[in-house]
C-alpha cells in the first residue's frame, strides 16, 4: 500500500479520465422519495460529474456486477445424435467507483465463498479480476452498523481507497495499476497534518455510529434459538417477496435454470440470483418442501447471515449495510430481529431462575 | 432429441377466444425475431389470427377470454372435450380479467348503460376454470411471449414448464428499480407472481397484479403495509379487483 | 492523454496450488469448477421396477474415463442436455472405470426425459462430489447395512467395495426393507450377495404379496433375528428420513455410537459444488459436508430430521 494525497479537483480529473476510458459505474441518483430524500444506485457513467461523490447508500449494492443476476454458465448445441458444450467465462474490464468500506468487505466475503473452496469458480474470478474498485469512506448514517459486524473498516480488496480530508483526499494506493493510473495526476506525500487529519476522519466516522447490534455469541445463540416462537413471529410479517437478498451484497444463493433454445438446435444453462425467502428455496422434485413456513425461511437467512455456514468457517456474512432493513416493506430489519432474539432468551433466563430480588 | 435417442413431434395447436381483446393471441403473432422457430415448433390446426385453417384436431387449446354468455359455455366445452391440454391464456382466461369490473353492476343498468336499452343477453363474466378444467394457467394482460414461447417449448420438449412461484419484487430488485411504496405508491409488486420482468414498475407503473397472486403469499402482511404506509386502503382495493386475481383474498376480508 | 484503459486477461486463472494435486489437473480442474462435464454414452439401461431403471453409463473420452474416480457414497450431477441437472448417487463399484451405474427413480423432468433417453444416448455427468463411507476405518469390523426403499441405490457402492475387500470385514450383514415385495429391487442379485460376497441378508416387506413367503413389518423388526456386538459393530443406514431416525435411534439404544453410524442425506441440489445453497440443511451443505454424515453430525445438523 502506498499512500498520497490529492487535491478534490484533481481527484475529479483523475476520476473522469478513467470514466472517460472505460466502463465505469458509480452511485448516481436515480429518484427522489416520496419524502424528498434521494434515491441512488449504482448505475454506468460516462463522466466524473454524473457521479454523487457525496451520496449516502445505493439502494441495491453492486453485488451484480460481480454475480449478475441471471447469468449465461455454457451452452448446448445438439448436432446429429451427439451435442456439444461451450463454456464461456470471460468478462470485460470495468471501473467501480465510490464502494463504502462494507461494500468492499462484501466483496471479500464473496471471495472468500466463490474463490477459496473446493472448487472455485471461474466465472466470478473472471468478474473479480476485471474490475478496479475505487473504494470511498463515508459517515455511517444513523441504521448503519457494520461497527458492530467489524466491517466499517478495510484494507485489502479494493485498488484505490479515498479518504475524505476536508479540501483533498487521502489516497490508499493498493494495486500497481492504480499506482501507474496515478502517475498522470498531481500527487502529495501525505504531510503531518494530513496524516492527522486522516486520523481525525477515521475518529470521526468510528464515533458516528448510532445503531449497535451485539453480535457476540450469535452463533450459538441461533442454534440454541432454532425453535424459538420469534421466528414465526417475524416470519408472520415476512412477504417471502426476495427483496432483502436482492438488495444485499452479499446473499450469492442462486439456482440453475436449463432453457430449450427456441428451435431445439441447442440449450443454456443459466443461473439465477435466488432468495432462500423465496417459497420454493427448498422444495424438491417430487414436491416436498424442505421450509414450507414463512418463518423457517426467514430464520434460515439470518442462520447464513450471522451464524455462518461450516463450508466458509463459520463465517458470519452480514457486512451490516442495512440494505435489507431499508428495503424490506414489511419493516423486518436485523437489528430488530436479533434484539428480540436476546431479548427472548434474557426472559427466558429469568423464568427458570429465581431472582433474589423479585418476592 | 436426436442426442437422446427420440424424436419430437409437432404439438397441434388451436387457439380460441372468447370475451376479450384479442390481445394475448396477437402477442404471439407480434414477435417477429422468433415467430418462424414458433411456427415450426407448433403445427397450427385453427388460429384465427394467424391461419385460415379451421380444424378440430389440436392437443394443445389455448383459450383466450372470460365466459359472458351462454353460448360460450357450450363452446368452450367442446373445446374441453377435444384438447389433451387446455391452457388457460391471459389473464381473461385465467381470472375473468378487466372484464369482470362489470360483475359489480346490476345486470339491467349495465345494459341500459352500454347499450341504450337493446336486448342483449349476458352474464356475470366468468374464469374458464370456472366452467372446464383447467390443464395449464399462462396468465398476464397481456401474456409474455417469452414466457409463452418457454411453455410451449416445455410442453413439446416435455420439460418444466412451469411459472415462478415468487412474486413481482424479485424480478423488480433485479432491474435496479425504486421501490414505487418508497414513491408513495401502492403496488401489487410483492404479492403478484412473477415472470413479467416486472415490466410496470420499471415503467414506474404500480403493478396491478395482472399476473395473479403468487404462491403462499402472505395477504395480512400486505395489508398491513399499505396501512403503515399510510396508503389508501380503498385504493388497495381497487388495484386488487381490477384483474379479478385477488378475488379470494378480498372475499376474506369482507 | 495517456491510455488509463486496463485489460487482465478473463481467463487468467490463478490455479497453481491445485495443479500439484494431480497430473491432468488442468483439465479435471476444467471438468470440475466450470459447468463442463464429461460426455457419457447410457450403453444399458435396466428396468428395476414401474419407477426405477438402472442406467450404464460409460465416459466417452478414454482419458476422461481412467479419471473418473469415485469413492463409495460420493454422487455425481447427471446432466441431460437441455432438460438440466439432478444429484444422483452412484451405485456401481468403485473399481469399476468401465461403467458407472445410477439407479434412478422417475420423480422431476429430469429423470422423465431419462426414462424417455433411448440405448446409446449421449448424456453429461460431472462429479464426483461430496464425502464417502469410512470403507477404510470399518477394517476388522463388523458392517450393518440397513438399506429402506430406493435406499439399497447409494449402498450397492459400499457393497461392492465390500465385495472386493471381503476379507477386511468380519460379519457382514445387509437389512433391507420397502413397501411391496416389487420394490425389493436388485433381487435378481440377492444370490450373488450373499453366496459371492458373503454377506448375510434379512428382507422384510410392509404389505406382501400372494406370493411373498419372507417377513412382514417394519424394517426394526429384522433387529430381532440376530445379535451384534456394538462394540465391533459399524452400521451404514440408507433410506427415507423417517427410517433412518427409527433405525438409528434403536442402534444408539443397542450402544453403538453415533460416530459409528453412516447416514446418507438428500437434498435438491443445483451446483454440487457447495455455492448456490440449495442443499443447505442447517449449517452445512449436503454436496460438500456430505450426502455421507455420521448419525453424530446429522443429530447436530438443525432441520436435518
Amino acid at each position: 500500500m502506498i499512500y498520497k494525497v490529492i487535491s478534490k479537483p484533481e481527484f475529479k480529473s483523475f476520476i473522469d479520465a478513467i470514466v472517460k476510458a472505460n466502463t465505469a459505474y458509480g452511485p448516481k441518483q436515480v429518484d427522489t422519495g416520496c419524502k424528498g430524500e434521494p434515491v441512488y444506485q449504482f448505475m454506468p457513467v460516462h463522466a466524473a460529474d454524473e457521479i454523487a461523490f457525496d451520496y449516502t447508500a445505493t439502494h441495491s449494492s453492486a453485488k451484480h456486477l460481480f454475480l449478475p443476476f441471471r447469468d449465461e454458465l455454457s451452452k448446448f448445441s445438439f448436432t446429429d445424435g451427439n451435442w456439444e458444450q461451450e463454456v464461456r467465462y470471460d468478462a470485460p474490464p470495468i471501473v467501480l467507483i465510490g464502494l463504502r468500506p462494507c461494500d468492499i468487505n462484501a466483496v471479500n466475503i464473496l471471495d472468500d465463498v466463490m474463490l477459496h473452496g473446493p472448487y472455485p469458480s471461474p466465472y466470478y474470478l473472471a468478474r473479480r479480476k476485471n474490475t478496479f474498485i475505487i473504494g470511498m469512506d463515508h459517515l455511517p448514517l444513523p441504521d448503519c452498523f457494520c461497527k458492530s459486524m467489524n466491517r466499517h473498516t478495510v484494507n485489502h480488496g479494493f485498488n484505490l481507497f479515498c479518504s475524505d480530508i476536508g479540501d483533498r483526499y487521502y489516497l490508499s494506493i493498493n494495486s500497481a495499476n492504480a499506482f501507474s493510473f496515478l502517475k498522470e495526476f498531481k500527487l502529495e506525500e501525505p504531510s503531518y497534518e494530513d496524516n492527522c487529519n486522516l486520523i481525525e476522519r477515521r475518529k470521526k466516522i468510528k464515533h458516528s455510529f448510532t445503531t449497535n447490534i451485539e453480535v457476540t455469541g450469535l452463533p450459538v445463540f441461533l442454534d440454541i434459538e432454532f425453535n424459538s416462537p420469534i421466528w414465526e413471529k417475524w416470519g408472520d410479517k415476512c412477504l417471502s417477496c426476495g427483496t432483502c437478498a436482492m438488495v444485499c451484497p452479499t446473499c450469492y444463493c442462486y439456482s440453475v435454470e436449463e432453457r430449450f433454445d427456441i428451435d431445439l438446435k441447442g440449450s443454456t444453462r443459466q443461473n439465477h440470483l435466488y432468495s432462500c425467502n423465496l417459497v420454493d428455496f427448498a422444495q424438491v422434485a417430487g414436491g416436498h418442501n424442505f421450509r414450507p413456513k414463512n418463518g423457517d425461511r426467514l430464520k434460515y437467512r439470518y442462520y447464513h447471515h450471522y451464524r455462518g455456514f461450516a463450508a466458509n468457517d463459520n463465517q458470519q456474512i452480514c457486512v451490516g449495510c442495512n440494505r435489507c432493513g431499508r428495503a424490506c416493506l414489511a419493516d423486518i430489519n436485523p437489528k430488530d430481529v436479533i434484539n428480540d432474539l436476546r431479548l427472548e432468551r434474557e426472559s427466558c433466563m429469568t423464568c427458570v431462575s429465581t431472582s433474589p430480588d423479585k418476592t | 432429441m436426436n442426442h437422446l435417442g427420440f424424436e419430437l413431434t409437432r404439438v397441434l395447436i388451436g387457439s380460441f377466444d372468447f370475451t376479450c381483446c384479442e390481445g394475448c393471441q396477437l402477442q404471439l403473432a407480434n414477435k417477429e425475431a422468433t415467430l418462424p422457430e414458433f411456427l415450426a415448433l407448433v403445427d397450427i390446426r385453427n388460429f384465427r389470427e394467424i391461419s385460415s385453417e379451421r380444424l378440430d384436431d389440436y392437443d394443445i387449446a389455448l383459450v383466450e377470454g372470460s365466459i359472458t354468455r351462454s353460448d360460450e359455455i357450450e363452446r368452450l366445452k367442446a373445446i374441453r372435450a377435444r384438447a389433451k391440454v387446455l391452457v388457460a391464456f391471459g389473464t381473461c382466461a385465467c381470472f375473468g380479467g378487466v372484464n369482470s369490473l362489470k360483475n359489480r353492476i346490476p345486470q339491467e343498468e349495465l345494459v341500459r348503460e352500454v347499450y341504450d336499452g337493446k336486448v342483449i343477453e349476458t352474464m356475470p363474466s366468468m374464469r374458464i376454470g370456472d366452467i372446464v378444467q383447467v390443464d395449464l394457467s399462462i396468465p398476464g394482460c397481456p401474456v409474455s411471449k417469452d414466457e409463452v414461447e418457454r411453455i410451449m417449448v416445455g410442453l413439446v420438449t416435455r420439460s418444466a414448464a412451469t411459472l415462478p412461484k415468487y412474486p413481482v419484487c424479485v424480478e423488480c430488485k433485479q432491474q435496479l428499480n425504486t421501490c414505487l411504496f418508497d414513491l408513495g405508491e401502492i403496488c401489487l409488486g410483492p404479492i403478484t407472481r412473477a415472470g413479467c420482468d416486472a415490466v410496470c414498475p420499471t415503467g414506474k407503473t404500480a403493478c396491478l397484479g395482472c399476473r395473479g397472486p403468487a404462491e403462499d403469499i402472505n395477504y395480512p402482511s400486505f395489508v398491513q403495509l399499505v396501512k403503515d404506509k399510510e396508503l389508501s386502503a380503498a385504493d388497495m382495493r381497487e388495484k386488487l379487483s381490477l384483474y379479478n386475481g385477488f378475488g379470494g383474498y378480498l372475499d376474506q376480508e369482507n | 492523454m495517456h491510455d488509463l484503459r486496463f485489460n487482465i486477461p478473463g481467463q487468467d486463472l490463478n490455479l497453481e496450488p491445485f495443479a500439484l494435486r494431480a497430473p491432468d489437473f488442468q483439465k479435471k480442474c476444467e471438468v470440475m469448477i466450470t459447468d463442463r462435464g464429461y460426455k457419457c454414452r447410457i450403453t444399458n439401461i435396466v428396468p428395476l421396477s414401474g419407477q426405477e431403471r438402472l442406467f450404464l453409463l460409460r465416459i466417452v473420452d478414454p482419458l476422461e474415463r481412467e479419471l473418473f474416480n469415485f469413492r463409495p457414497g460420493q454422487f455425481l450431477m447427471l446432466e441431460v442436455p437441455g432438460y438440466g441437472e439432478a444429484p444422483i448417487s452412484i451405485s456401481s463399484s468403485s473399481s469399476n472405470h468401465e461403467f458407472i451405474e445410477v439407479c434412478i427413480r422417475r420423480a422431476g423432468h429430469v429423470t422423465s426425459a431419462l426414462f424417455e433417453a433411448r440405448q446409446g444416448a449421449i448424456v453429461s455427468i460431472r462429479g464426483p462430489f461430496g464425502t464417502t463411507f469410512p470403507m477404510e476405518q470399518m477394517k476388522g469390523r463388523n458392517v450393518l447395512m440397513v438399506a429402506g426403499g430406493l435406499g439399497i441405490a447409494p449402498m450397492r457402492a459400499p457393497l461392492f467395495w465390500i465385495g472386493n475387500h471381503r476379507d477386511w470385514y468380519k460379519d457382514v450383514r445387509l437389512l433391507y426393507g420397502a413397501r411391496e415385495p416389487s420394490q425389493l429391487i436388485f433381487n435378481y442379485q440377492f444370490e450373488e450377495w450373499q453366496k459371492v460376497g458373503n454377506v448375510t441378508l434379512h428382507t422384510i416387506v410392509e404389505k406382501p404379496d400372494d406370493a411373498w413367503q419372507g417377513r412382514v413389518g417394519m424394517i426394526t423388526e429384522l433387529f430381532d433375528g440376530f445379535t451384534f456386538d456394538p462394540e465391533e459393530t459399524w452400521a451404514i443406514v440408507c433410506g427415507p428420513p423417517v427410517m433412518f431416525k427409527f433405525v438409528c435411534n434403536y442402534l444408539d439404544g443397542k450402544g453403538i455410537p453415533m460416530n459409528r453410524m453412516f447416514v446418507s442425506l438428500e437434498r435438491r441440489m443445483h451446483c454440487g459444488m457447495g455455492k448456490c445453497c440449495r442443499c443447505m440443511v442447517g449449517s452445512t451443505f449436503t454436496c460438500l459436508d456430505g450426502p455421507v454424515f455420521d448419525y453424530w453430525s446429522v443429530m447436530n445438523l438443525k432441520e436435518a430430521i
